[in-house]
């Protein structure tokens, strides 16, 4: 049970190196004025929700990594890892052939 | 060789009948079975919107029929489906490889999980002998 807080120390201890490279001053004022476009860093989804095979076929899926004009949009949009977003590529020009996915919208 | 598995989806003509495309589709199968197939699944998936117009066609009946065969079924079912009428278009795709290496990552990550779980469990059950008598 105690170990599911591991995790969560896990994700304090990367925030903890973010101070570091601040100097290590904690609550200077000057330093998180500078921070001010903080982004969170994105995860793949597939390795998220730990999907293993990238379904042409699952539309509902493959459409919300392609934008309304149709394109495949590149990694850093969704913060997808190389391996799947070979696989997201190759399952939308799939789904592109059998009509499951526009090519181009108008 | 060991006989593989493809996919094959393909749309037929929206202005066909249920019971058309149900034939349609139990003709394909045939198709399959003569070369020496086993059909795994057949999935109907209804009439549907195309994405972009095929052959003036806006929308299409989807069905997908998953069969085991040997690579020469698909050479020879892909060649008599294109001589079918009704068929808008069609896919073949290979699927027991990425589907086997998908399997062999999922026991992968089993095994994982079970051996970071393994040394944790001897914790909380002394935690829990002490809530009994409470």
């Amino acid at each position: 049970m105690s170990f599911g807080g591991g995790g969560g120390g896990g994700r304090g201890g990367r925030g903890g190196g973010r101070d570091a490279k601040g100097g290590g001053a904690r609550g200077d004022k000057k330093d998180a004025g500078k921070r001010y476009f903080f982004r969170r860093r994105k995860v793949c989804k597939f390795c998220a929700d730990k999907i293993d095979y990238v379904d042409h076929k699952d539309v509902k899926l493959l459409s919300s990594f392609v934008p309304e004009r149709g394109k495949v949009l590149p990694r850093r949009m969704f913060g997808t890892c190389a391996e799947h977003q070979r696989k997201l590529t190759l399952a939308i020009k799939r789904a592109r052939n059998i009509a499951l996915l526009p090519f181009a919208a108008d | 060789m060991s006989d593989r598995v493809y996919e094959i989806l393909f749309i037929a003509d929206p202005n066909l009948g249920e019971p058309e495309v149900d034939a349609l589709t139990e003709h394909i199968q045939g198709f399959a079975e003569k070369e020496g197939g086993r059909i795994q699944k057949v999935e109907k998936w209804g009439k549907k919107r195309l994405a972009y117009n095929i052959r003036k066609h806006q929308e299409g009946y989807y069905v997908l029929i998953v069969v085991e065969g040997k690579p020469s079924l698909v050479k020879e079912v892909e060649r008599r489906i294109r001589v079918t009428d009704g068929v808008v278009k069609f896919i073949t795709v290979r699927v027991d490889e990425e589907l086997r290496k998908a399997e062999g990552r999922r026991a992968a990550r089993a095994r994982v999980e079970a051996k970071r779980k393994r040394p944790a469990t001897p914790r909380p059950s002394p935690a829990e002998g002490e809530e009994v008598p409470l």
